[in-house]
């Protein structure tokens, strides 16, 4: 039999790297999750709130610069949504028996109207909260919020602590909102 | 041999300005008319699956639009916008993010792969491989190898080709029908009455009704304005259904009960009809009560 040349000889060899190559590709993109950890992308702890202030649903304003030394609780929602319905009751209540310790609740109410949101109030037994509409929704982009309802936790310093995607629990405000209260 | 070449030359030539076009298409297509589709189109709605800023109707992604139009019309270039929303829902908000690591490698290894087989089938068939090789051009060793060079590569372009126009088929599948606007007024409708707003409700299915007269819609309508304590309208609409159906049981219900309300003397009478036609009814149990209780028509 007559001598192969060079490159038939590492053919098989290329042929056998770039099948491996290829298979380990395919076994760790499997491996990895198809959208990366949300924890990892929604993460705020310690960023700076962004700017929150203007006038609020009932005529009066709010700026949540002027809350520093408060714990605030930014509760993006909307009367068209049905979970911020259920959670805003829990909200209202954890406010009022926290108030003492310098807790602040503020809804961001986005892409709603005023009769709308008042109606919700008044059937969730909310009226007294402070509301900063956000009718086109910008205020809320600029929060980074993914969907409503969502609850942000600003520290005493202004700055971001947690972030709650979807319904808060009165379990999320014992862990989260809790600890800050002390002194 | 010439047409062969030829043939060959047409074939490459056409699959190239194929591939020219289609890539023409996809990349030039997003906005050349409205930059704020162009960035939308490069950002990642957060609330949906898979859906860009661009094609996304959740209110998410319609504040995203507006703030991206707010900050064009601020003169910030698409770069800045991409970095703004970047900085506040992280990288994952570009629909085309930097390839780093294994994304590299993804777009790596099949243009390696392509390379190395283009490099091996053009050593195999190049008439001049026989020169430095083992086998004469057209021994069968190489013939061999030339028409497993040929098949494989028919078989790649129909893989292709198979898969091209079999997601084409699937595509239109995967996206949700068209709404149907009357459906869609009788779940609100449906919402509003469990919600007792039954006003609201027949304003609804009188909506419904404009676009498809329908003698079941008429009669849901009946009982919300029934409800709604439109009696006189409730009658007028049972009536209606009773012309064309005499023995309805639900236009028989609706009209004995609003009868009944208005304290006419005819509701017992419809309200004995109803019964005669449907006493399996679910409501016949209570008509019956009814009847027993107060037989001088809404004796109560």
């Amino acid at each position: 039999m007559r001598r192969r040349p060079g490159w038939l000889r590492v053919g098989p060899a290329t042929v056998l790297t770039l099948t491996v190559a290829v298979g380990a590709l395919i076994a760790f993109g499997l491996r990895a999750p198809a959208t990366p950890d949300p924890g990892e992308a929604t993460a705020v702890a310690g960023r700076p709130a962004p700017a929150l202030s203007g006038a609020t649903l009932d005529g009066g304003r709010f700026a949540l610069s002027d809350a520093r030394g408060q714990v605030v609780l930014v509760n993006v929602f909307a009367s068209w949504c049905g979970p911020c319905r259920d959670e805003l009751p829990l909200l209202v209540d954890a406010e009022r028996s926290w108030s003492p310790r310098g807790v602040r609740l503020v809804g961001l109410n986005i892409r709603d109207g005023a009769d709308a949101v008042r109606a919700l109030l008044d059937e969730t037994g909310a009226t007294g909260l402070t509301v900063v509409p956000d009718p086109d929704g910008t205020r809320a982009v600029e929060w980074g919020v993914r969907g409503v309802p969502e609850t942000f936790v600003v520290g005493r310093d202004g700055r971001l602590v947690d972030r709650r995607q979807g319904v808060v629990t009165r379990q999320w405000l014992e862990q989260r909102v809790a600890p800050l209260l002390a002194g | 041999m010439r047409w062969r070449r030829a043939l060959v030359a047409l074939v490459l030539v056409t699959l190239a300005a194929a591939a020219g076009a289609a890539l023409a298409r996809s990349a030039g297509d997003p906005g050349r008319q409205d930059p704020v589709r162009a960035v939308s189109a490069g950002l990642r709605c957060p609330a949906c699956q898979g859906e860009s800023v661009a094609d996304s109707r959740s209110p998410i992604a319609v504040a995203m639009r507006q703030v991206v139009a707010d900050q064009l019309a601020q003169g910030r270039d698409p770069t800045e916008i991409r970095r703004w929303f970047v900085q506040r829902y992280g990288a994952d908000v570009l629909t085309d993010p930097p390839a780093r690591g294994v994304r590299l490698l993804l777009w790596g290894v099949p243009v390696l792969t392509l390379l190395a087989g283009g490099y091996a089938a053009l050593r195999t068939l190049r008439p001049g491989a026989a020169r430095t090789g083992s086998a004469a051009p057209w021994t069968p060793d190489a013939r061999g190898a030339r028409r497993a060079w040929r098949v494989a590569s028919v078989g790649v372009v129909a893989l292709v080709a198979s898969v091209a126009i079999v997601a084409d088929r699937l595509d239109p599948l995967t996206r949700p029908a068209p709404a149907d606007p009357v459906a869609v007024a009788l779940q609100l409708a449906h919402d509003l009455e469990t919600q007792q707003r039954y006003d609201a409700a027949a304003q609804m299915y009188q909506e419904a009704l404009r676009d498809r007269p329908d003698d079941g819609v008429r009669l849901r309508l009946a009982f919300a304005l029934l409800r709604a304590g439109d009696g006189a309208a409730a009658q007028r609409t049972a009536r209606d259904v009773l012309a064309r159906e005499p023995d309805s049981p639900d236009g028989l219900l609706v009209l004995g009960l609003a009868q009944r309300n208005s304290r006419s003397v005819e509701a017992g009478d419809t309200l004995r009809h109803f019964l005669a036609v449907a006493p399996a009814h679910p409501a016949a149990a209570e008509i019956r009560r009814l009847l027993v209780t107060g037989r001088e028509p809404a004796g109560r």
